[in-house]
């Protein structure tokens, strides 16, 4: 390095171990990108998965488990739990159980699945910025 | 709550959270998140539309 010339301090992300880094991206939504230093990508994703994950909530949707004999219910639970500490905070307060005869029970089970989705894909891009081949 | 207000929020979701993933100069995230948005919302109509000769029995 030239004389002078100082390196910007790394992101706490940056000295983390990878799959650490990845954990907390998926455990809360948001986090991967602001311990990377991507404070307004933070802020919007956490912003948008908590709006969808709430909504999905309020709507009466269910927070899918694993059911014997229903394979679309194993990816519907992986996407739910797509949502972290989300689901794990709705599971423990007794919501997301679901009111199948409901009329937004449908609508409110799309918001939380997305919810989780895009917090998995937060995941990925978490990933790809921690090792560079992503801005 | 209004099925469109619902669909309409949804697609708004998801459109603010692709543009933000994929761009990153604040106009392509407008122009992303218009297209997005459109194309969606749009499309959802016009496939409402083409669904109305076919009713369920």
């Amino acid at each position: 390095m030239a004389a002078g010339v100082t390196e910007a301090p790394r992101a706490i992300g940056h000295r983390l171990p990878l799959w650490g880094l990845m954990a907390l991206a998926w455990l809360v939504p948001g986090l991967g990108h602001l311990l990377l230093a991507r404070r307004l990508r933070a802020a919007v994703f956490a912003a948008v998965i908590v709006v969808g994950f709430v909504t999905g909530i309020l709507l009466e949707g269910e927070l899918i488990m694993p059911r014997a004999g229903d394979p679309l219910s194993y990816l519907a639970a992986i996407a739910n739990l797509g949502s972290g500490v989300l689901f794990f905070a709705a599971r423990a307060a007794r919501l997301g159980e679901g009111v199948v005869t409901a009329i937004s029970y449908e609508y409110g089970n799309t918001f939380l699945l997305t919810a989780g989705m895009m917090n998995l894909l937060l995941v990925l891009d978490t990933h790809d910025i921690a090792v560079g081949k992503k801005d | 709550m209004d099925h469109l207000f619902l669909m309409l929020l949804h697609a708004f979701l998801i459109s603010v959270f692709f543009a933000f993933l994929w761009k990153r100069e604040r106009q392509a995230r407008w122009r992303y998140f218009w297209k997005v948005f459109l194309a969606l919302g749009l499309g959802a109509i016009a496939l409402g539309w083409l669904m109305y000769p076919f009713p369920r029995s």
